[in-house]
């Protein structure tokens, strides 16, 4: 039993000190990377970008800016799927704010590097947690039951998706102390470490990559689209 | 053909790498796409399903592909995708070239539709 538990401080100790920074580098370090490399991919923008001098366009276009901000989003995705649009930027917003905002890890921080980000009080972080999970689970659901998207669906989706729920499934169970404390936080920490470090390298870094793509590469659906300066 | 398939990967290995890589599965570009309206919205008219069925299956295999496997492909990036570039990604991930580079493949291995072609 002794020895259990000299393995498991071991454990405990490797995942809480060490793997933190050595995953967090990696986090950084490779979204670097992986910027960069989205950068080399495309091209500063040479051709000329074309606005529309047209007096009767440019006021209907006038016009059209005046409509409702719900009629106008009706004619693009969130008009056709409403639910998972809202579903998916709730689920996308939590994943990043819950772990910043969370009381626990701020403590961490200011205890690790002196300075420390504003927090949720636990019981906010709880029930975004919550929120979190279901808008997770609506994922699983979907793609279990949804023809359309099961056809596209690999294995490896399903273990992105459980990459991404585990450490805030781990979380709240350690959270509300329910099964083995000691075993749920260290599986916590350590599944958080290896989200961190896949972000940059697996199928995560749509993160990255809707960023780059959708606010500095000239496309036909970027925004600001007046002002970006890369092309493909 | 092999070696040939693996020059054109190679030359455009990032960006099809990239696109693969990022795509979420997430089906949302389906509706953006009128043959999968018009179709029943038969889940293989998807804009997503055709790229991952080319140039995914194409990059998965390293290049290493049969001609029946390119014939199988033919009726995905002619019959079913007509490239009119109207597909929209949430995530920005530019379809229709990947498509394009399929296609491209296919009629350099000479997998290409004939006018008196039925499907």
């Amino acid at each position: 039993m002794e020895h259990i538990n000299s393995i498991y401080v071991l454990v405990y100790n490797l995942v809480r000190g060490p793997l933190v920074w050595i995953s967090s580098i990696i986090f950084i370090v490779g979204t670097i990377y992986q910027i960069w490399q989205m950068l080399l991919l495309t091209k500063i923008n040479t051709r000329p970008i074309i606005k529309v001098f047209d007096k009767q366009y440019n006021e209907t276009h006038e016009k059209n800016k005046e409509e409702s901000c719900f009629s106008s989003l009706k004619r693009t995705i969130c008009g056709i799927h409403p639910i998972m649009i809202v579903v998916t930027t709730l689920f996308h917003i939590l994943l990043i704010i819950i772990p910043l905002t969370l009381l626990a890890h701020n403590i961490l921080l200011e205890n690790a590097v002196g300075f420390s980000l504003f927090s949720f009080s636990e019981k906010i972080s709880d029930i975004l947690t919550v929120l979190f999970l279901v808008s997770s689970f609506f994922f699983f659901i979907r793609r279990i039951f949804l023809k359309r998207v099961r056809i596209i669906s690999t294995f490896y989706d399903y273990f992105i998706w459980f990459l991404a729920t585990a450490p805030f499934l781990t979380g709240f169970l350690a959270y509300h102390h329910i099964f083995n404390y000691r075993i749920i936080i260290t599986l916590h920490i350590f599944l958080g470490e290896l989200m961190l470090v896949a972000i940059p390298f697996t199928k995560f870094s749509h993160m990255i990559f809707f960023f780059v793509f959708r606010f500095i590469v000239v496309n036909e659906y970027s925004f600001r689209k007046h002002q970006v300066i890369r092309t493909w | 053909m092999t070696e040939m398939i693996q020059e054109i990967l190679k030359e455009y290995n990032a960006k099809m790498k990239l696109s693969l890589k990022v795509c979420a599965h997430c089906s949302l570009c389906a509706e953006s796409c009128f043959m999968f309206i018009k179709n029943n919205k038969n889940p293989i008219y998807m804009p997503s399903y055709k790229f991952i069925n080319s140039i995914g299956k194409i990059y998965k295999k390293k290049g290493n592909v049969d001609l029946k496997m390119l014939e199988d492909m033919k009726p995905i990036i002619w019959k079913n995708c007509v490239l009119c570039t109207r597909c929209y990604c949430p995530l920005g991930i530019d379809i229709p070239s990947m498509i394009s580079l399929a296609r491209t493949i296919c009629r350099m291995s000479g997998v290409y539709p004939q006018y008196n072609e039925i499907y």
